[in-house]
């Protein structure tokens, strides 16, 4: 870490935050303990509590949009299938892009009536921590913290915040959410598939199984790829979705710190205005890609977790019934 | 170790589980409150919509079925009307011809009678003027002769003047 040169200045003592995660990024990107409270002896994590409370959030707009897209009463004639709010036309829009355009084509009118609800959970959550994770919740609390003279942190990788901090920038968060994943993926595959079939599914197929004697190193190898990518499969979804929030946030992080880097290193106050005004304009780029990629990074995890599941569908008769619903409903064939 | 440090590869297993029980209790909450909602709604308007489109199509249909029956109707309208209005041709044609043989017989008729009437005045014309004559003769004589002529006279002097002045017409 380079050592800090804080100016004799009064508004430079509060960029100390800011110069703190300029010469440091990943403080302000990993998961900090919050040491003022405590659960069962150990630290809560920073994560931990936006985690809940962007659940919270979470279910209040859900249950509002829900209100406004359910249908109304009669008396409101046609009006009636109508959303009745912004938001719940924004949510409407959403569900049905994910159900009706990339679901249903890859896992069927049946597994995606039946995910659906999981899998547009998972979505929304994460895609709820991805944005609360770009809005700079914690820096403002760090901040104010220092205008106070109060420490902004404590100990190492310590924060005196309350609230905020990307969530899903925390591997344990994604490989949580990625262990959810894995137990459905595999609970689907019992379900459909019994336990003889899944140990068939794993070594290439019940063909190959039942096969030649000649063909047992083959199937031998093609258990041992199955297997570990069980777990390498979920695990990829959990350090896709880690590794591109850290990236982005160590972007916007590197970027918002150049003005302060440039006054630690006394360029003066039209250096630090000029190098300031460019890395806030690349901040603000920064930024907006950074919402793509929370958008996409939600969709990625959960379209990944509705292909492994539909791969561990009955491969027969899924391929029978999606020949019957492209009939019907003129989608995509199914990806497996 | 269950703390992370400034490392943001090492694994916690507080937020690790945490992550677990939240999203659980999410999953189940919007399952049960949100979604069932959200695609009950989506559902009754798709099915709306597929009913008011199939609805439209059937109306449609009926309306192209009433459409040929009506073309249907006034094309047999019109061929009717056309037959009609030939009859009624024909029948005024043939009304028109029988009114004027009719009248053409008629007056026929009338001239007959008036010649038949005329030469009846002629001959009623002629009698009274050859009477006439014959009175005018008588007198005519009488004072010529001077002398009274019987009734018997007076019948043969008539009857031979009128074969005299028949000699002369012819």
């Amino acid at each position: 870490m380079i050592p800090l040169a804080i100016p004799d200045m009064p508004v430079m003592s509060s960029m100390v935050p800011l110069l703190a995660s300029a010469t440091d990024p990943m403080s302000h990107i990993v998961d900090k303990k919050m040491h003022q409270w405590n659960i069962l002896g150990q630290p809560v994590m920073l994560s931990m509590v936006t985690m809940v409370t962007a659940a919270i959030v979470l279910l209040i707009l859900l249950r509002f949009a829900a209100k406004s897209i359910a249908t109304g009463p009669e008396s409101m004639g046609n009006r009636r299938f109508v959303s009745r709010s912004a938001l719940g036309g924004v949510i409407e829009v959403m569900v049905l892009y994910l159900r009706d355009e990339m679901l249903e084509p890859v896992m069927g009118v049946r597994l995606t009536r039946k995910y659906l609800p999981f899998l547009l959970s998972m979505f929304f959550f994460i895609l709820s921590l991805n944005i609360i994770g770009l809005i700079p919740f914690v820096e403002v609390q760090e901040f104010i913290h220092s205008l106070r003279g109060e420490p902004f942190s404590i100990a190492e990788n310590g924060t005196m915040a309350i609230f905020g901090g990307a969530a899903t920038a925390s591997i344990s968060v994604t490989g949580g959410m990625a262990f959810i994943s894995f137990v459905l993926i595999q609970v689907q595959g019992f379900r459909e598939l019994g336990v003889k079939g899944w140990l068939e599914h794993l070594c290439g197929g019940h063909e190959l199984v039942s096969g030649s004697p000649l063909l047992y190193p083959i199937v031998l190898l093609v258990f041992l790829v199955e297997f570990f990518g069980l777990f390498v499969k979920p695990a990829a979804l959990a350090i896709r979705l880690f590794a591109n929030m850290v990236a982005g946030h160590t972007l916007l992080i590197v970027f918002t710190s150049f003005g302060a880097l440039a006054a630690n290193a006394g360029l003066g106050w039209f250096g630090v205005g000029a190098i300031t005004a460019v890395s806030a304009v690349g901040a603000m780029l920064i930024t907006l890609l950074e919402v793509f990629v929370a958008l996409l990074q939600a969709f990625v995890f959960m379209f990944l977790t509705a292909v492994f599941i539909s791969l561990m569908a009955h491969e027969e008769h899924e391929h029978d019934e999606a020949h019957g619903e492209d009939a019907a409903h003129a989608h995509g064939a199914p990806a497996h | 170790m269950l703390l992370a440090s400034a490392n943001p590869l090492e694994f916690n297993l507080f937020p690790f589980i945490t992550t677990i029980v939240v999203f659980a209790t999410v999953a189940i909450a919007l399952g049960v409150f949100v979604w069932p909602k959200i695609l009950k709604g989506l559902d009754d308007r798709n099915t709306k919509i597929l009913g008011e489109i199939a609805a439209a199509e059937a109306s449609r249909a009926s309306a192209a079925a009433k459409q040929k029956e009506f073309e249907q109707k006034l094309q047999e309208a019109m061929e009717q009307s056309s037959r009609m209005i030939r009859e009624a041709k024909t029948e005024a044609i043939r009304m028109g011809e029988e009114l004027r043989t009719r009248s053409e017989a008629d007056l026929a008729e009338r001239a007959r009678r008036a010649q038949e009437e005329i030469e009846s005045a002629r001959r009623t014309a002629v009698a009274e003027l050859e009477e006439h004559a014959a009175t005018l003769a008588v007198a005519i004589a009488s004072r010529i002769l001077k002398r009274e002529i019987s009734a018997a006279d007076q019948k043969r002097m008539v009857e031979e003047s009128l074969a005299g002045m028949q000699g002369q017409g012819r």
